[in-house]
């Protein structure tokens, strides 16, 4: 190994990079502009929403529900604009149409039975075409009936233990009237604040365009590097030259993981700048970014070697890469995903160890529980560079 | 004095063609030795055989008595028909790179850009043709190697560039250096070969000296004459092989004979003119059609 020889590459690898504009805005720019849009949009807590609403009510009760809904607020904002119509048909045309997002229709009697401290009920249509916004409707919607449903039973039961108290002797109602209670509101959920330091949602996003890092930029970084080698014939230079394949291929790893960790270091900082937030990962965060980098450096060079030409090489690279970004649980967090996509995040080495990254340096778990998970994936990585560097010696071989 | 290059029998096929059908040369150490041939004859992938360690199918390659290796490549700098060199990166930058990897000394950098004149923090994609051929040279010479190899040096530069590189060649020739140049130009071979191998169709036809091939065409020059002649009682053996203006093939002695027997004819003359023999003379006898 000739020590010389690879810090010439690395050195004269970093400068090149650092010249090439475009490669300057896919490795520096793009990761800042990326955590920045993903950041800005879902990285904090969620604006307060405002739900359309269409009410169909048939009777005062009703028309006084509604008033209620329409009054609801939620973070100094009202949570329900609501719209009242004559009839289901038209409540369903608007809802159709996109206009509202969630139609409730107080059926005839609905006040009656209120009134008389019968079951009283309400049908509720959603739109559907947009899940997120299908889901906002539904949650505020049974918020609100729940929210409603607990103060109607909280008054019925005191209707009930007055009558109760009058109807039953002295020491029956004092065992009876708490059974009572619980009949009325049998469960009773409050929100409570976790102990310690919160977890900011902008680390998950953090982590996340560190992950694209990974994927993408190492491997299309060490694939095109050495193609293009090959096609300005510096590559047979370096081949006939001193210099090993060894010796090559370390110096291109190393600088790609140079520029990789300028870019990482860089996303640090910005994050902190911006966001207030920020990773500094542990060295055993580190070494699961290194095994990331070890599998992804080794795919790449070998696709390279495989395709022999940069643009079939970007095709493939990209053709792996953004499906993965999603699919492994990259840049979306894995609960969001279907099933059949979640093996993604746990058996592709990318995507597993992100997974474990995040766990480590954002829900701080301790190193002993994904310990394996590392030593696996760096024996994946390494297994990749081998096979990588055995294809790159048999394709210089054969480079005419 | 020792081989600096010994080859024999060396074959090479791409695909179903063959490039080089049993190359057989030997070059001494300190002569330039010059691959003449032209576009196709197999003088790059001999090239590339010696100095890129491009496979070859059979036969024997020795550099100062040893077979291709990393040891024989320090001993070998090469200059190729396309530049090395990377457009992003600097002068002095190509140049450390390239000292890096053959472990030179890092002081050759800056004797190389003093002594090649180059503008050493200009970036290598702003150079001129004659500059960057200049840069590849020099790093070419960065590890002092026993051997320069040059394909097609002159392609692409303009006369001044062009004679600037010969004599940069001819001073490291001065050095006792052995230099191995591939070419199609003869004024090239000419003006700086000591011996030369006529290659054609991936073949050695010829090798000798310059005059020695020369002798391969025919013993004599040509003379040629204008003006109002009369060709009659030309001396025996004066070959005719033009009449208006008169051509004849003759050694330089029959001249006087020549002139003597065209005046006595009363013929008039205006110019008389010597033209030796040329490499291309040499080709197109050896091969049957030209250089280019």
């Amino acid at each position: 190994m000739k020590l010389r020889a690879i810090k010439g590459i690395v050195w004269k690898d970093v400068r090149e990079i650092s010249r090439e504009k475009m490669t300057v805005f896919w490795i520096i720019v793009f990761p800042m502009m990326w955590l920045l849009v993903m950041g800005g949009i879902w990285g904090h807590t969620s604006p307060p929403v405002t739900v359309k609403v269409g009410a169909v009510p048939h009777d005062g009760e009703a028309l006084s529900v509604v008033h209620r809904m329409s009054n609801v607020t939620l973070s100094g904002r009202r949570l329900f604009s609501v719209e009242t119509f004559g009839d289901g048909a038209r409540a369903l045309k608007a809802l159709k149409s996109g206009r509202i997002s969630a139609v409730v229709v107080f059926p005839a009697g609905f006040g009656k039975n209120l009134s008389t401290g019968l079951p009283a009920e309400v049908l509720v249509y959603y739109d559907r075409s947009d899940p997120q916004e299908y889901q906002i409707a539904r949650g505020a919607m049974e918020g609100f009936f729940s929210g409603f449903s607990n103060e109607l039973a909280g008054t019925r039961e005191e209707r009930l233990v007055d009558i109760l108290n009058t109807v039953l002797p002295r020491n029956t109602s004092v065992k009876v009237i708490p059974l009572v209670e619980g009949v009325a509101r049998p469960l009773a959920v409050k929100e409570g604040e976790s102990p310690g330091e919160r977890v900011n949602p902008i680390l998950f996003f953090l982590a996340g365009v560190m992950g694209i890092q990974f994927l993408f930029a190492t491997m299309s970084l060490i694939g095109n590097g050495t193609l293009r080698e090959i096609e300005r014939g510096t590559l047979r230079r370096i081949a006939a030259s001193p210099a090993t394949a060894w010796d090559f291929l370390l110096g291109k790893f190393i600088s790609t993981i140079v520029v990789i960790l300028g870019s990482i270091f860089g996303l640090i900082a910005f994050s902190w700048l911006v966001f207030k937030a920020t990773i500094w990962p542990s060295p055993v965060g580190w070494a699961f970014l290194l095994a990331a980098s070890l599998f992804s450096m080794g795919l790449g060079l070998m696709i390279a070697m495989i395709t022999r030409n940069v643009r079939t090489t970007s095709a493939a690279i990209n053709l792996i890469s953004w499906p993965m970004m999603f699919l492994a649980g990259i840049v979306v967090p894995p609960s969001t995903l279907p099933g059949w996509a979640r093996s993604f995040v746990n058996y592709f080495p990318i995507g597993r160890a992100l997974k474990d990254f995040r766990l480590l340096e954002i829900h701080h778990v301790r190193t002993s529980s994904v310990i394996v998970d590392l030593i696996l994936l760096l024996g994946i990585g390494a297994g990749t560079m081998l096979a990588a560097a055995a294809v790159y010696g048999w394709t210089v071989r054969r480079i005419e | 004095m020792m081989k600096a290059l010994i080859v024999r029998d060396l074959r090479k096929t791409y695909g179903k063609t063959e490039v080089l059908r049993g190359i057989d040369l030997e070059v001494e150490e300190g002569e330039v030795f010059a691959l003449l041939g032209p576009n196709g004859a197999g003088k790059t992938t001999l090239i590339r055989i010696l100095a890129e360690g491009l496979s070859y199918d059979t036969g024997e390659v020795l550099i100062f008595g040893m077979p291709l290796s990393k040891e024989t490549a320090r001993l070998m700098g090469y200059v190729p028909q396309e530049s090395i060199a990377y457009g992003a990166l600097t002068v002095e930058e190509n140049l450390r790179f390239y000292a890096d990897l053959y472990d030179a000394p890092a002081d050759g950098v800056g004797e190389l850009i003093g002594r090649f004149e180059l503008p050493p923090k200009k970036k290598a994609r702003e150079l001129s043709g004659g500059q960057l051929k200049k840069l590849s040279l020099a790093i070419a010479l960065l590890h002092e190697p026993k051997i320069l190899i040059l394909d097609e040096p002159s392609n692409g530069l303009d006369v001044p560039a062009r004679r600037e590189l010969w004599e940069i060649i001819e001073s490291f020739r001065r050095g006792g250096k052995t230099v191995i140049i591939a070419t199609h130009y003869m004024e090239e071979a000419e003006r700086l070969a000591d011996d030369v191998a006529v290659m054609n169709g991936g073949r050695v036809v010829a090798v000798g000296t310059v005059d020695d091939l020369k002798r391969l065409v025919g013993e004599g020059s040509i003379i040629h004459i204008e003006g109002r002649l009369r060709a009659e009682n030309l001396p025996d053996g004066v070959d005719v092989i033009g009449e208006n203006p008169l051509r004849v093939r003759d050694v330089r002695r029959e001249l006087p004979g020549i002139i003597e027997a065209l005046v006595r004819a009363e013929s008039e003359i205006r110019l008389v003119r010597i033209e030796e023999p040329t490499l291309e003379d040499v080709f197109v006898k050896l091969t049957g059609r030209g250089l280019e």
